[in-house]
């Protein structure tokens, strides 16, 4: 019996999910638990792995294909299996009736498929006008119109920005250009007559000072996705940092305690610095309600709950799961809950709904395990704010009596969207989560 | 203001009373009998056929509208039909004694004249004359029609060339008198002496008058009658009409065969409604429309009323009043009693009157009472009248037929030959063989000899600019076009307000008042109504003409002439008619909101008008050229803030001898690769000051375009250089809402889409009153406002800190508010 292996679906707002690799191929045999392909979402990566032993008697996509999820992926069974009564209703036919109908199946299909790979990429793309001008010069000498930042009314692309990018560009033969148009490339270097870039210059760059020395790496989806959110979120908000630091005695102590107790065995969960710092921050939120946020245009959505984004760095990118309802939980739960989702995201298992921004109300980014002192994170749109979290540094303090000491401090960054927040307001947050972990009272 | 006349305060001053005369009302009483010596009985009958053939031919056409059929055969005519059914002894008696050459204008309700000014011109012309018109007509597809299977005389050949040359048109056939684009309120045919019938009331009021001045001025023979309800006695052009036609100019200034009235008659057909209002007794206040006359001049226009419910009434009364036009004591004004009682249209239920009084006029009905007079003086037996009675029924049957078969006479299968109506697109040097009468030759002009000394060019060798007073300005550019037709066209007459004496009022005409005689160049009445209506009366019967407009915003007091009449009639007459008149409008500025508008628009919104606005003296010496050799309605404006400015564009400067440029196409003043400007009117030189300081301060540099014309326009040039621009402005001093710029700018959307780098946008003046002089900066388009367009709107410039607010909210924020 012939084993039918579908794209699963990964969360509830996932639609389709783009094959990153296929591992097996046709005619393999594969093992159960052996990785039969690779997929992603636009929030996450996944392995799909095999549920028995057998032989790949079809594969229905290609890598780089965007495939509806539940759609049939793959089928493992015996060499010469009869597999299409599991292809589904349509499919029931036998071999022999295969008539018209079936075979105008999946051309149905595909152009569902198309209608739904332009409606994906209309709706990813970003809100870039560009003049008719300007998209026919771009396209008519090849320009990924794209990376570039348009200098007409409203950030419209006009000519005089293509022009520039040609200015910097050598000039190509009709044939790169029509290499270059098909496989997107674009040329470094002209080595044709006049410094004309020729065809050899796209599939070869050859760099005058780096020579061969490096490679051209196509980005992974979810790096584009870290990209074109990154990019997004500072060109379309206006973000600044405070920076402001915490006496840290009070939660080292803390962890020293934490430390003990585990140690002698009267404490099973390792309640971290940042589970620390993150609770702190779930409190001060409660009592700034407009920091826990999402600015929306014409509007602020205010939540009556905390819902925690945490930065993981992952092997395949930055991932920010989200804790609901975070200020639901005491102090265990939330280090459990937090540690909980982001092994998810190191193993690839989590679930693609917390990824999204919309997710979360606040989020933590804590670079202190690196020895970062300062840094400006960035805003998960179309949350308010973003809390950096750095390393703990001693600091002269006045400690009374004209006498200065070192004291241990937590440097926390905020940014926050200005159009959300003013100023003020930012750093009142901002203080109250210093005195959040100044005098932070945990009970276990 | 002549000279000549000299205001003596001692005179003026002296007490007196103003004196009228008794104005005889129905003074006529005779009957057939008593006029038996005058007429023969030939005559007395062809009077009664006249009216019955009218009465006939209006009975078919009120069935075919009310009833849908005539004699059993069914027909659908879904356009108007105003009919005269009651009134034809006034119609006949009008027409009875005029010639061919005597000119009739008409109404909405008109088709009982154009049967009885037919009727009396095919009297009266010999059977070779006729065979020659209707051979000629249309080459001869009318004729053939009507020809076919017909046996009868000559006479009665034309009898149903009319019929159905007139039935065609109504039913919007292809071989109607006007190729069925005229139509019922519009048909004429000009052989017969039948000038344009006119939808709007009144309209003929002031034609007429300028076609009496077409005979008076080019020495045609014949009289002018306006045939006018008594209703359009109130509208203002009317007044305006037979104010210039009264003016003392014609019997006190005009010199040697010129001098003395107007041959115009106005014929009010006094039907006594306007619509359902009844103008004497509601909806006027004369009591008797022959008392107008009185307050007109001292001659009281020899007005009388006369019973138009005789024809003999006004046969007689045509008969003396043909003598005092005569005797060039014109104007006359005509009062003829009559009565309809069809409605104002098949639509109308006579709510506003009672059956009795319908019923009181029928039983004294004309044809009715006529026909018993020819019984009673034993003129005709009733036999007689029966027989005329049923020949003519046959005949209108017949031609009925003729006129609804879609064979015969087919509606116009190519749509688009109305376009090719719209304009007649002619050259033509002279309209007249007459030697042009001129007092002087042209170089013995002191103006011509003051020009001869101006430079042409208006920089010097090392590109400075002459002073003002030795360049060759943009009105001597204008005087040189216009004095050079007059010179070699007879027909050429010019008028308008402070035409001579003073040279107009921005001394464009100086030094024509001593090369011209009178009725070559005279001063009008302050009624624009008149100055354009007239001329267009004297262009539609072959004359040319320049009408002038002082300022632009007075084109609103010669709406319908400007809107309704000027453009249409080419069209509209089936291209039988050209209308060679070249309207000069001043635009103005420094006076205000009603003496500073620029409402190139209006004109250009009207089709059959073709509209020039140059502001440079090559252009505007050439394109008055063009204007003036062509044959068709030109509005041609001028901008007063630069009567005074040199040539700065044409290398070589103005030429001396004659050229055109044609109408419609657009100069390239500068070139430029960054951006087009497209300027409409004086807001050239605005442009190309933004164009220096765009190419000095932000490196742009201006390709500056000049439209010269707004109808036609020809695209191609614009489009060339957006294509290599990919960003345009279109200016002008217009308010910017609803303005012609915005229609250059949809279309060069439409042509130039994929080459645009930026949206087409519209520089226009704001959408308010034009202030005072001293805030017109903040109204009219600047310079600056160029360069803020562009960093708001197209591209923005580094550094530069915008004046007026062009934002998009902004827009739609004015917009918003409707200003």
């Amino acid at each position: 019996m012939a084993t039918l292996i579908i794209m699963p679906r990964q969360g509830q707002s996932v639609e389709t999910c783009i094959i990153s690799s296929i591992n097996k191929q046709k005619g393999d045999t594969v093992k159960k638990g052996d990785i039969l392909f690779s997929y992603e979402t636009d929030k996450a990566s996944f392995e799909e792995e095999s549920p028995v032993d057998g032989t790949v008697l079809e594969v229905f996509y290609e890598e780089d294909d965007e495939v509806p999820v539940l759609n049939n992926m793959m089928i493992i069974g015996e060499p010469g299996e009869d597999y299409f009564d599991l292809l589904g209703t349509d499919s029931d036919l036998s071999k022999e009736d295969q008539t018209e109908s079936s075979v105008k199946e999946p051309e149905t299909q595909n152009t569902e498929l198309e209608t739904q790979n332009l409606s994906t990429q209309a709706g990813s793309q970003h809100e870039t006008f560009i003049s008719p001008r300007a998209r026919n010069l771009a396209s008519k000498e090849v320009v990924d119109v794209i990376p570039i930042s348009g200098s007409g009314p409203k950030g419209r692309i006009i000519e005089k920005d293509i022009q520039a990018v040609l200015e910097n560009r050598p000039k190509m033969t009709p044939l790169a250009k029509k290499i270059a148009s098909e496989e997107k490339l674009q040329p470094e270097i002209g080595t044709g007559l006049a410094g004309t870039a020729r065809s050899v210059d796209l599939s070869a760059p050859v760099n005058p000072i780096y020579a061969g020395d490096y490679e051209d790496k196509k980005l992974s989806n979810m790096r584009k996705l870290i990209a074109s959110a990154m990019y997004s979120s500072l060109q379309n908000s206006a973000q600044l940092t405070h920076h402001l630091g915490a006496d840290a005695r009070r939660i080292l102590n803390l962890r020293k305690k934490i430390k003990a107790d585990i140690e002698s065995g009267t404490l099973t969960a390792n309640i971290t610095i940042n589970d620390m710092v993150c609770f702190a921050v779930i409190k001060a939120l409660k009592k700034y309600p407009n920091v826990n946020s999402h600015f929306l245009g014409d509007s602020m959505r205010l939540f009556n709950k905390v819902h925690l984004g945490l930065a993981v760095d992952t092997e395949r990118g930055l991932m920010v799961p989200v804790t609901k309802n975070a200020d639901d939980l005491s102090i265990i739960g939330l280090s459990n809950q937090l540690k909980e989702v982001a092994n998810a995201c190191k193993t690839g298992s989590v679930n693609p709904d917390i990824l999204s921004a919309e997710a979360g109300s606040f989020t933590v980014s804590n670079l202190g395990n690196y020895g970062v002192e300062m840094f400006t994170p960035v805003i998960n749109l179309p949350q308010s704010a973003i809390l950096g979290v750095n390393t703990i540094v001693p600091r002269p303090k006045d400690l009374g009596g004209g006498v200065y000491g070192f004291v241990p401090y937590i440097g926390l960054s905020l940014t926050y969207d200005h159009r959300a927040l003013d100023g003020g307001e930012a750093t009142r947050f901002l203080k109250q989560v210093a005195l959040e972990i100044e005098n932070l009272e945990i009970e276990y | 203001m002549p000279k000549v006349q000299f205001l003596d305060p001692n005179e003026i001053r002296k007490p007196g009373f103003v004196e009228f005369n008794p104005i005889p009302v129905n003074q006529y009483q005779k009957t057939v009998k008593d006029e038996r010596k005058n007429f023969t009985d030939e005559e007395l009958k062809a009077i009664y056929h006249d009216m019955a053939l009218i009465r006939e031919f209006e009975t078919m056409l009120n069935l075919i509208k009310t009833k849908g059929e005539y004699n059993g055969t069914p027909y659908h005519h879904p356009g108007p039909a105003h009919l005269s059914i009651g009134q034809e002894s006034a119609a006949v008696g009008m027409a009875w004694t005029l010639g061919v050459e005597d000119f009739i204008f008409g109404s909405h309700r008109s088709h009982g004249e154009i049967l009885a000014k037919g009727m009396s011109a095919i009297y009266k012309l010999s059977d070779e004359e006729l065979m020659k018109i209707m051979e000629e007509f249309f080459d001869g597809s009318v004729l053939n029609i009507v020809q076919k299977d017909f046996k009868g005389t000559t006479k009665e050949l034309a009898k149903r060339f009319l019929v159905y040359g007139t039935l065609a048109e109504i039913f919007a056939r292809e071989t109607g008198f006007n190729k069925g684009l005229g139509g019922s309120m519009h048909a004429f045919f000009t052989p017969f002496g039948v000038y344009p019938n006119n939808a709007i009331v009144g309209g003929s009021g002031s034609i007429a008058v300028g076609a009496a001045l077409y005979k008076k001025v080019n020495r045609k023979p014949g009289l002018v009658v306006a045939n006018i309800g008594d209703a359009s006695m109130s509208c203002g052009p009317v007044w305006e009409g037979i104010s210039f036609a009264a003016m003392d100019q014609f019997k006190q200034l005009w010199e040697g065969d010129m001098k003395g009235g107007l041959p115009v008659i106005i014929n009010i057909m006094n039907n006594q409604y306007g619509m359902g209002g009844q103008t004497c007794g509601e909806t006027m206040g004369y009591g008797i429309a022959a008392r107008i006359g009185a307050g007109v001049n001292p001659e009281q226009m020899h007005a009388e009323q006369v019973d138009g419910y005789n024809p003999l009434a006004v046969i007689d009364a045509y008969k003396r009043k043909r003598k005092i036009i005569e005797e060039k004591n014109g104007p006359v004004l005509l009062d003829v009693l009559t009565y309809r009682y069809s409605g104002h249209s098949p639509s109308d239920a006579s709510s506003y009157r009672t059956k009795e009084e319908v019923e009181a006029w029928q039983a004294q009905d004309c044809i009715m009472s006529y026909g018993k007079q020819l019984i009673e003086a034993g003129v005709a037996e009733q036999s007689d009248l029966d027989k005329i009675q049923s020949e003519i029924k046959t005949l209108i049957n017949a031609m009925f037929l003729k006129a609804i078969d879609d064979e015969l006479s087919p509606r116009m299968k190519n749509t688009e030959a109305i376009g090719d109506m719209m304009f007649s697109n002619g050259s033509v040097d002279s309209f007249s063989d007459a030697e042009p009468e001129v007092l002087m030759p042209l170089e013995e002009n002191p103006r011509v000899q003051k020009i001869a000394k101006k430079e042409r060019f208006a920089f010097d060798a090392d590109g400075k600019l002459f002073s003002k007073m030795r360049q060759f300005q943009f009105r001597d550019a204008v005087f040189e076009a216009v004095m050079d037709r007059f010179y070699k066209d007879a027909s050429l007459i010019a008028y308008g307000e402070e035409n001579r004496d003073w040279g107009g009022a921005y001394a464009v005409y100086n030094g024509m008042t001593e090369a011209l005689p009178y009725h070559r160049l005279f001063n009008s009445p302050i009624s624009e109504a008149s100055i354009i209506g007239t001329a267009i009366g004297y262009a539609m019967c072959g004359g040319r003409v320049i009408p002038e407009i002082m300022y632009c915003d007075f084109i609103g007091r010669a709406g319908d002439e400007i809107f309704n009449q000027l453009p249409k009639w080419q069209a509209m007459s089936g291209n039988v008619l050209k209308m060679p008149v070249v309207v000069r409008v001043s635009v103005g500025s420094k006076y205000g909101a009603q003496h500073s508008q620029d409402w190139t628009s209006l004109v250009a919104h009207i089709p059959g008008i073709k509209v020039c606005f140059p502001v440079t003296p090559y252009d505007a010496k050439g394109l008055m050229n063009s204007a003036l050799q062509g044959t068709d309605p030109v509005v041609f404006f001028e901008s007063q803030r630069i009567y005074d400015v040199g040539e700065q564009f044409h290398e070589g400067g103005v030429p001396k001898g004659y050229y055109e440029i044609p109408i419609g196409e657009p100069d390239v003043k500068k070139e430029g690769k960054d951006i087009t400007f497209l300027t409409v009117g004086h807001t050239l030189y605005l442009a190309l000051q933004a164009a220096e300081e765009l190419e000095k301060k932000y490196g742009m540099s201006a390709e500056v375009i000049d439209a010269r014309s707004l109808v036609p326009f020809n695209y191609e040039k614009v489009i060339d250089s957006v294509k290599k621009t990919g960003k345009i402005i279109v200016a002008g001093d217009a308010t910017a809402r609803g303005s012609f710029l915005n229609d250059l700018a949809a279309n060069i959307s439409q042509l130039a889409f994929d080459y645009l780098d930026a949206p087409v946008c519209v520089l226009g003046s704001r959408n308010w009153i034009t202030p005072a002089h001293e805030y017109e900066s903040a109204f009219f388009p600047q310079p600056s406002w160029f360069i803020d367009m562009i960093h708001e709107r197209i591209q923005p410039l580094k550094g530069y800190v915008p004046t007026e607010n062009m934002t998009d909210a902004e827009l739609v924020r004015r917009n918003k508010k409707g200003i």
